[in-house]
């Protein structure tokens, strides 16, 4: 049974055998038929289609909503926390941010009967394509819709594989979905979920463990926690912590997937919703955008949160040349510095060549090579600009 | 390959048990031989493990007019691949020594990875058949950390008895936990060949080489007995045979192995006691390092030499190894490359010093230069022909001159006196 179960949900083909998949380029108006209160400040969204046709995705996906507030049309992505096993309806859900207009608008206004238009499911963080005998799903806040998604489609699949859900949330009265995980848990022979809370909250008998993910927690919950594929959802600055946890334990990257929006990847009217969204935040000018708060508070809107932090943009400085540029916190820095006219030596723009190879000498960037710098020149705080996004204002050699 | 008549008579009719014929250390035709016949189809001693100790890191030698880049691959394999860009030729790698990501042409950033395989190359359109421009390969060996490659497509096949017979000398004294303490390259302005057979011999140590023959026993390498060196010389047959009995109950092989003449890939080995200090190759006989090589806890272990057929020798102490390896230039040109390696966390200064770790070699190589460039010079002159060895001092000299002639014999085809384009004239009848 597990053997065919496993066959079932890893199978392209048992996936294409429902009706065929939202392309991410199509709109359709649907209709929300109920908002259900998860916790104080979590809503679940659950949509129809008019036709009542059903919803085709991958577990994991993400949808665009287009909404009008205030008479503009804003864009945002939220990753479906329903199942692809049961088609005949689609929910996102979605935690108040404060200040955050458009997460605060869905609570406040959108109620059953309202129409939404959307965009097609669409991401590849996704279990169905990452077959493995055992799992390990770690989410923070809102991040836990699309792990949630995962762990609800073994549940109808009857595939008990053997997976171990551990999710993070401020306090206990915070954690979403925790009745349905324990349910889950209860049915399942092989699935295990662990929580920690940052702190007690009002729920003063809660006994699971409080504080932050660290790795010695992890090892706890999850001893074999290396052989496992890993899914990684929530803030940035909690996958960034996952991240360096698991490389600090030399878990190789192949088997590591955590839910991110790419920029360049998505449609261009939700492209532009998000920039205009930026703008705003920036024309405002105060310490407690949406921007900064993205940076802290576990949200919904991870998404939409993500791109914002992606146009976040850094100074450039280049000494010898005494030029100063504005770089993207999503765009390479050779990219960059081209757009205005800064002309560096360069070729593939892939981080094969090396030829654009410089001295980094303040600041910190994210590089993702292939193979065109050696790790020893990148400790002696070398880069490739082709393929370094800022972290920070940079100083370079150049 | 195709020779003229007069060549293959130089061959055929060598002398045995003589010096060469004049030709063979001037000739650019029998140099252009060597090239094709000899460095090019044969195991060549190239670098060593120290060379390119990190993942990126290269070296690059010249073979005759080709260039090799010797790499060390993410794997930490050992690849070697024609220093040659397969776009418009350019060369890739133009410094001696180095470290790259990927191999990228300076010219137009053709990019290939250590492998060789071409990974990015723009503006060459959808139809660009990537899989079709790798670099070209070169077959590389890897002997206890002395690296050899073959231009040949299809290299001699007994590298593996020379492996297996010298695997147990070599690898106790870890040179692949070495470091490169000193690299000299010396220019003999002579044919590679007399560099070689003088390396073969020590019928000149002891009137040369006082810095070496202070730890070096000349009598280790054959010797004429006389009533005059009776005494030292069956003194000198009782302390190898009993050192070899230490040496081989801590198994460390001793007894000579000699495959010069008889096999393709020729090589050498023996391990003997030395004078002095009897520990190292340096002034005093004494350890020239503190830290000593592999899992050695005493220092005489003697001077373990490995000379290879047809361009390197090495010596292995208990402290250091000094390694080298010759590549002609031109018919009077060839360049010697020495190399000091001490153990990789020996410290400069401090575990060891460096003036006292090369004084040895750094003089002998000298005197070895004024030796071949004077025999050079001889064999320029029209009273030159070729003069006999020693029977007792110079076999290895004949064995090298041997396993050259044998391994040009194999490979030469005449070409037809109507095949001849143009007459063959010998420099020597043209300077005269």
């Amino acid at each position: 049974m597990q053997k065919n179960s496993q066959q079932r949900i890893n199978s392209e083909r048992f996936w294409d055998a429902l009706p065929p998949p939202w392309n991410s380029d199509i709109q359709e108006t649907l209709t929300c038929i109920q908002v259900r209160v998860e916790t104080h400040d979590v809503k679940s969204f659950i949509f129809a289609t008019p036709d009542n046709s059903g919803f085709t995705f991958r577990p994991g996906q993400f949808i665009t909503l287009e909404l009008e507030i205030e008479g503009e049309t804003i864009n945002r992505c939220y990753t479906i926390s329903s199942t692809p096993t049961r088609p005949h309806t689609l929910s996102i859900t979605v935690k108040r941010v404060p200040n955050g207009s458009v997460s605060n608008w869905l609570h406040d206004n959108l109620k059953a009967g309202d129409s939404v238009r959307v965009l097609g499911a669409a991401g590849e963080f996704t279990c169905v394509t990452f077959p493995a005998d055992k799992y390990l799903f770690l989410s923070a806040g809102s991040g836990i819709t699309p792990l949630m998604s995962m762990a609800r489609t073994h549940f109808d699949l009857s595939d008990d594989r053997d997976i171990t859900f551990i999710h993070s949330a401020r306090t206990p009265d915070d954690i979403i979905f925790e009745r349905e995980l324990a349910l889950i848990a209860s049915s399942q022979q092989n699935f295990r979920t662990c929580f920690i809370c940052e702190r007690l909250g009002a729920r003063r008998d809660w006994h699971g463990p409080t504080g932050m993910l660290s790795l010695s927690a992890l090892t706890l919950m999850a001893p074999d926690f290396m052989e496992r594929e890993i899914f990684v959802c929530g803030p940035a600055p909690y996958m960034k912590a996952v991240r360096s946890m698991l490389d600090a334990a030399g878990f190789e990257r192949q088997h590591y997937h955590e839910e991110s929006f790419s920029f360049e990847n998505l449609p261009e009217e939700v492209r532009e919703g998000v920039l205009e969204a930026v703008l705003e935040a920036h024309q405002e000018d105060a310490p407690n955008t949406e921007l900064e708060v993205a940076a802290l508070t576990p949200s919904t809107e991870v998404g939409a949160l993500a791109l914002l932090s992606e146009v976040t943009s850094f100074k450039v400085m280049f000494q010898k040349s005494a030029r100063e540029i504005v770089c993207g916190a999503q765009q390479h820095v050779l990219e960059a510095a081209r757009a205005t006219g800064v002309r560096l030596a360069s070729s593939c723009a892939q981080g094969m060549c090396g030829t654009c190879k410089v001295k980094l000498i303040s600041g910190q960037v994210a590089m993702q090579h292939k193979g065109g710098i050696r790790q020893r020149e990148i400790d002696q705080g070398m880069v490739l600009l082709c393929c370094s996004k800022p972290l920070t204002d940079l100083v370079i050699d150049k | 390959m195709k020779v003229s008549k007069q060549i293959q008579d130089l061959i055929t009719k060598r002398l045995k048990g003589h010096s060469l014929d004049a030709p063979f250390y001037l000739s650019p035709e029998i140099f252009d031989l060597d090239i094709k016949e000899i460095f090019s189809k044969h195991w060549i001693q190239v670098a060593i493990d120290p060379d390119i100790p990190e993942p990126g890191d290269y070296v690059t030698v010249d073979i005759g007019r080709n260039s090799i880049v010797i790499l060390r691959d993410d794997d930490m394999s050992v690849r070697a691949h024609h220093n040659v860009c397969r776009h418009r030729g350019a060369r890739l790698c133009s410094e001696h020594k180095g470290s790259v990501g990927n191999l990228v042409c300076p010219y137009h950033q053709w990019t290939y990875n250590l492998t060789g395989e071409l990974i990015y190359a723009e503006h060459m359109g959808d139809q660009f058949k990537h899989s079709e421009h790798h670099l070209k390969s070169v077959h590389v060996e890897n002997l206890a950390g002395l690296i050899f490659i073959c231009l040949a497509e299809v290299p001699p096949q007994d590298f593996s008895v020379m492996r297996d017979a010298m695997m147990p000398y070599l690898l106790p004294h870890g040179l692949q936990d070495c470091k490169i303490a000193k690299q000299v390259d010396l220019i003999e302005d002579a044919n590679w060949k007399l560099t070689m057979e003088n390396n073969r011999e020590c019928y000149h140590c002891a009137t040369n080489h006082p810095e070496l023959t202070a730890s070096l026993f000349e009598y280790g390498f054959g010797y004429q007995p006389s009533p005059n060196n009776i005494e030292q010389v069956e003194e000198f047959t009782r302390l190898a045979a009993e050192r070899s009995a230490q040496w081989e109950s801590a198994n460390l092989p001793s007894q000579e192995i000699d495959r010069l003449d008889d096999l393709i890939t020729g090589f050498r080995t023996q391990r003997l006691p030395l004078d002095r200090g009897g520990e190292s190759q340096t002034l005093d006989g004494r350890v020239a390092s503190g830290i000593l090589l592999g899992d050695f806890d005493r220092a005489d272990l003697g001077g373990l030499s490995f000379w290879t057929q047809p361009n390197s020798w090495h010596h292995f102490m208990s402290d250091h190894i000094v390694s080298f390896s010759v590549f002609p230039i031109s018919a009077e040109k060839t360049l010697v490359r020495t190399k000091w390696l001490v153990q990789k966390d020996a410290r400069e200064g401090i575990d060891y010093q460096l003036d006292n770790l090369t004084a040895v070699w750094n003089a002998t190589n000298d005197q070895d230069k004024m030796l071949v460039e004077l025999s050079q010079k001889g064999a320029n002159s029209d009273a030159y022909q070729p003069g006999p060895y020693s029977p007792y001092t110079e076999g290895l000299v004949e064995k090298f001159c041997k396993w050259y002639i044998d391994r040009l014999t194999e490979s030469i085809d005449v070409i037809d006196s109507s095949d001849s384009v143009e007459p063959i004239t010998f420099i020597k009848s043209i300077k005269s």
